[in-house]
């Protein structure tokens, strides 16, 4: 009985650490969740199920998918996410957002991250 | 003399207490000594243990800063050294407006956060004492045996401007453009020598 619990406990959080990708989306959503990490995205901006402080410098990406527009010029599909991630600058040559070496797989399974629905 | 009733209470409770406590130190034991927990860098921590942890941080600065003698900040000759010290000691890690932190700082767990809001979360006392004596298990060091009091002084100073500073304005100050290093699956050398 208790084994079984323990089983659906475990099974449960398993369950949270990996998002189904929704249709269209490309690249793979559970690395990207460590890619978000491990390129500091979580020190600026807060993210779904990316541990980190509370922190306003960069926006909130907890509704990203919901949003029609990236940057506030951008139309929001993953081919421009993942230009925006990547060179921001390029884009906004004003941005606060820096380049930080993103290479196009992590940007590509960062982004399925993001657009996945919570 | 307690009457037997009262006696029998007391000892379960007593008895109980003992037995958990025997039990909590045996399955930390097994914990520890398996090695499950698991201590790379790109395993997080649970958010409330991350919140946790930095809510104490927090007292312990805020109580341990208390005595500390501000000296007057904010001369331009000060944020100027101030930005040079940031430039060559904080911004590795830390980052600026525009400009992304090294490859050591955009790893690290836990990460090493932005300071353009580090004068709105704290006060400079306690900025200077973070500065001065790091914090433990975080990967901030101690600067107090690396750079002079004015230098510690400067840098604070700087981190009260730096909220002001556009992306432009922190290049032009700290001399410092956008320094991410090109990503592990591309050339590094040759890409740039073509």
């Amino acid at each position: 009985m208790t084994a079984r619990l323990l089983v659906c406990a475990l099974a449960l959080l398993a369950g949270c650490q990996g998002k189904a990708p929704p249709a269209g989306i490309q690249g793979d959503p559970a690395r990207g969740r460590v890619a978000l990490a491990q390129h500091a995205c979580r020190a600026c901006h807060m993210i779904p199920g990316v541990t980190g402080p509370e922190t306003y410098v960069g926006r909130s990406l907890a509704d990203l998918a919901e949003q029609r527009f990236i940057a506030g010029s951008l139309p929001n599909t993953q081919a421009n996410l993942v230009r925006w991630i990547r060179n921001p600058q390029a884009i906004d040559p004003q941005t606060a957002m820096p380049a930080m070496g993103v290479s196009e797989r992590d940007a590509l399974d960062m982004s399925a991250w993001l657009l996945a629905p919570n | 003399m307690p009457s037997n009733r009262t006696r029998l209470i007391l000892k379960t409770a007593a008895a109980t207490l003992v037995l958990a406590g025997l039990a909590a130190a045996a399955i930390g034991a097994l914990v520890l000594r398996t090695g499950v927990y698991d201590t790379t860098a790109t395993s997080q921590h649970l958010q409330p243990v991350h919140t946790l942890l930095e809510l104490g941080m927090h007292y312990s600065v805020r109580n341990h800063a208390s005595e500390v003698a501000v000296p007057p900040l904010g001369a331009p000759q000060q944020v100027k050294q101030g930005a040079a010290v940031y430039a060559a000691h904080c911004a590795q890690c830390h980052g600026g407006p525009g400009s992304a932190q090294a490859k050591i700082g955009q790893s690290m767990q836990p990460l090493p956060g932005p300071l353009v809001d580090a004068s709105a979360r704290w006060r400079p006392r306690e900025l200077y004492w973070i500065t001065k004596h790091g914090i433990k298990m975080s990967g901030m060091p101690a600067w107090q045996f690396h750079l002079s009091d004015a230098d510690l002084w400067a840098v604070v100073s700087f981190m009260g401007v730096l909220p002001t500073l556009s992306a432009r304005d922190y290049a032009q100050a700290t001399g410092r453009a956008n320094v991410a290093e090109t990503p592990a699956s591309a050339p590094t050398t040759a890409g740039a020598a073509q």
